[in-house]
């Protein structure tokens, strides 16, 4: 006995084959036969690249972004197979419309496969459902407020409130919301859809794909087979196309409660959103719930509706069904354009992106085990912006935000700060609230525009010799300094040397700055009125560099 | 046509395929295969990253272990390394990587890796006897590392050490078990 007939007498898979192969096919070979072909391929498509996506993805609020992120951007070819399975959930609600649209046409919603339409129509509702739980997964930005209004919307339906604590596993979304979708997406729906499939399989096999209209002998392997496979490979092809036009699938920063996103759903879902815009306030349940209840109803009554009045039943299934499929798709479009138009959209995804790219750059060294947000941890400027808050912020204004006690360090130490200081030294912006009170305001009585530039331009040169200088304006503005405004009496220009006012060589760099940080008071600074705590000590030498650096780099180069 | 069945396993009464039946299933074959591998093919290099990149990174660098003074003793003691260390998408501050054993021999530090090079269980010490030991498969080891009884392939892992006189370091590795040499693992 050969090899091949020892595992035929046990598993008998070429007699399968030969029964699948040879089985009769009355109609003869139909395009629209193949669309149920490319939904088995589709699920099993999206079984396979689901389960490879499980082996790096983490449903835990705390890693679901990081895992995601970490698989997308940093896996080999893990972009293309997330890319694929989102792009293929697309098609799958294509091909899941597609198949209800086939079966109508050939007429197989009457008796006796009025089963096979009611499995073709839960197929339809399991795709949208698998989408409404995948989605949310990477806890993004996307998926996060997505699920929220979803949510949102289902708690408005009676006993809403119930699946929302259910769904969500308590009253806000956390880990266990993730664990519940993943358990849905993962393991529930795509064990009813696998169920339904068979089913409708099995069903074909008893009752044929289609009432046959002229019996055509042949059988299954005569066209159908290659009809199907070619549905199968355009499909593949679809989704391969697809994910790498689109380089994969987008990935929005990490969730943020916080954050103002601009949530909109799935493009499958758009017609419904779209719909939902008509009917405001008390009547949203109209959009929501009532018309999508109706157009189920209507579709689940096909048998009954042809059944009972004959040809024209026929004629309301199936304009019925174009009727929706034209609303959908012209609702659809009209969300598409409406968000074109959209400004403030358009720009709010333009931040998003920036974001999203930003958190991506930053998740690949690591993302700390906080998750999510700290992402951005791993910013070195995060952490100074924090000790910047945390210590100076209270005193010293930046970039609009805090201060009032001491001056602001927004373009600090610029020319433009330095023409300001000179001319109102005063004012609550420098040392108003200080008790450094000696110095007199320079206004355009005393020193004329162009005196100021003048001694601006000097100021500056005492900084660091690689500025930018304009030699005339600085030996214009020496004269004034010791001559004319007698700056000299109260501030030294030589290292080291003390006076009332602080010592000006080399007044805003990098070292100086530190110096201030570390401890204001000394003589040849701001001396005894200080009131600047001092750092030293207190903070490392390591952070009152980067502080320092934090404030000098925001200064503004110099005007060309 | 007929269609064979179960008890007819050579399909004798089928009809024998035709050229055009074959080129089609032959057509669908190939289509098949084609589509497979478009979704195959990246989930094989997917699921094959662990062959060629470590999700883990963090050993490496040496390890503060302690000051000099904790090893005065002449008893080895254990310490525990902590390091920062990436795994896979997480950045972990400070996270136990391994431990070891530190004595002195001969006036010099050295430092035993606690990881059994049988199995991987970890090395216990046995003051009693002066020796180490692996409870999970009782392996014996002398007290400068070298098997004595039991299946370890291999003495205790030495790592290396740092020792400025006042704080002691130790490069942390990990080597294959099961082998009769050191091998990285």
């Amino acid at each position: 006995m050969s090899a091949r007939d020892f595992l035929e007498e046990r598993l008998g898979l070429a007699s399968a084959w030969r029964g699948f192969v040879d089985r009769p096919w009355p109609g003869g070979p139909a395009l629209r036969h193949a669309v149920f072909a490319a939904l088995v391929y589709l699920f099993v498509q999206q079984a396979l690249l689901g389960i490879a996506l499980t082996t790096y993805y983490s449903p835990s609020a705390s890693d679901a972004w990081a895992s995601t992120a970490y698989l997308n951007d940093q896996v080999g070819m893990g972009w293309l197979v997330r890319g694929m399975h989102d792009h293929g959930a697309s098609v799958f609600v294509v091909v899941a419309t597609l198949h209800v649209v086939a079966l109508a046409v050939s007429r197989a919603y009457v008796r006796p496969r009025e089963l096979m339409w009611f499995a073709a129509l839960a197929i339809l509702g399991l795709a949208l459902a698998l989408g409404l739980t995948g989605n949310p997964l990477p806890w993004d930005e996307k998926g996060y407020w997505a699920i929220q209004v979803e949510l949102g919307i289902a708690e408005q339906t009676p006993g809403g409130s119930i699946i929302r604590r259910l769904v969500q596993g308590g009253s806000a979304a956390g880990n266990l919301t993730l664990l519940r979708l993943f358990a849905l997406h993962a393991f529930v729906l795509p064990m009813v859809v696998a169920a339904l499939l068979v089913f409708v399989a099995r069903q074909r096999r008893r009752h044929g794909p289609a009432p046959a209209g002229a019996a055509r002998a042949g059988s299954y392997g005569d066209g159908q087979l290659l009809l199907d496979a070619i549905a199968m490979t355009v499909t593949a092809a679809v989704v391969l196309g697809l994910t790498v036009h689109d380089h994969g699938s987008e990935l929005f920063a990490p969730a943020d409660p916080t954050s103002g996103f601009q949530a909109r759903p799935e493009w499958y879902f758009l017609f419904l959103y779209k719909l939902r815009h008509y009917f405001e306030g008390p009547l949203e349940p109209i959009a929501t719930m009532v018309i999508p209840g109706a157009a189920v109803t209507f579709l689940l009554a096909a048998p009954v509706l042809e059944k009972l009045a004959g040809k024209l039943g026929r004629i309301a299934v199936l304009g019925g069904l174009a009727i929706m499929l034209a609303g959908s798709l012209a609702l659809t479009a009209m969300a598409m354009a409406d968000d074109r138009k959209d400004e403030s959209y358009q720009k709010s995804l333009v931040e998003a992106n920036k974001l999203a790219e930003r958190a991506r750059a930053l998740a690949k060294t690591g993302v700390h085990p906080q998750g999510g947000g700290a992402v951005y941890w791993n910013d070195p400027e995060y952490k100074v912006k924090q000790l910047y808050i945390e210590h100076c912020r209270n005193c010293h204004a930046l970039e609009g935000f805090g201060g009032g006690e001491a001056p602001e360090l927004t373009d600090y130490s610029s020319r433009a700060w330095l023409s300001a200081l000179i001319r109102n030294p005063n004012d609550e912006r420098f040392f108003g609230k200080t008790k450094h009170d000696t110095m007199e305001p320079y206004g355009s009585d005393k020193l004329s525009d162009e005196q100021l530039a003048a001694t601006v331009e000097y100021v500056v040169s005492l900084m660091e010799p690689e500025q930018t200088l304009d030699a005339a304006l600085v030996a214009k503005g020496a004269a004034l300094w010791k001559d004319e405004l007698d700056c000299n009496t109260c501030h030294e220009i030589d290292p080291g040397k003390d006076n009332e006012g602080p010592n000006l060589a080399g007044h805003g760099t990098l070292a100086w700055v530190e110096r201030v940080i570390r401890d204001s008071s000394k003589a040849d600074l701001f001396g005894s009125k200080a009131q600047m705590p001092k750092f030293q000590g207190k903070l490392s030498d390591e952070e009152i560099a980067a502080l320092s650096a934090f404030v000098v780099a925001r200064r503004s180069p110099p005007a060309e | 046509m007929t269609i064979p069945r179960d008890d007819d396993p050579d399909g004798k009464t089928a009809a024998p395929p035709t050229t055009r039946r074959g080129l089609l299933t032959a057509t669908a074959g190939v289509l098949g295969i084609g589509v497979a591998a478009t979704v195959l093919g990246p989930v094989a290099v997917m699921l094959g990253q662990p062959l060629r990149h470590d999700a883990t990174e963090g050993e490496g660098d040496f390890i503060p272990a302690g000051p000099r003074s904790l090893f005065a003793g002449d008893k080895p003691v254990k310490v525990d390394l902590y390091a920062d260390r990436v795994d896979a998408w997480n950045r972990v501050v400070q996270v136990k990587v391994g431990s070891a054993w530190v004595l002195a021999q001969g006036g010099t530090l050295v430092a035993l890796s606690t990881v059994c090079p049988h199995l991987g269980c970890g090395i216990d010490y046995v003051p009693e006897e002066s020796k180490f030991y692996c409870a999970c498969h009782k392996s014996y080891f002398a007290i400068d590392g070298a098997v004595e009884t039991g299946p370890s392939p291999r003495g205790m892992d030495a790592l290396e050490l740092q020792d400025d006189g006042q704080l002691v370091s130790i490069r942390y590795r990990r080597f294959k078990i099961g082998k009769k040499t050191q091998e990285p693992a």
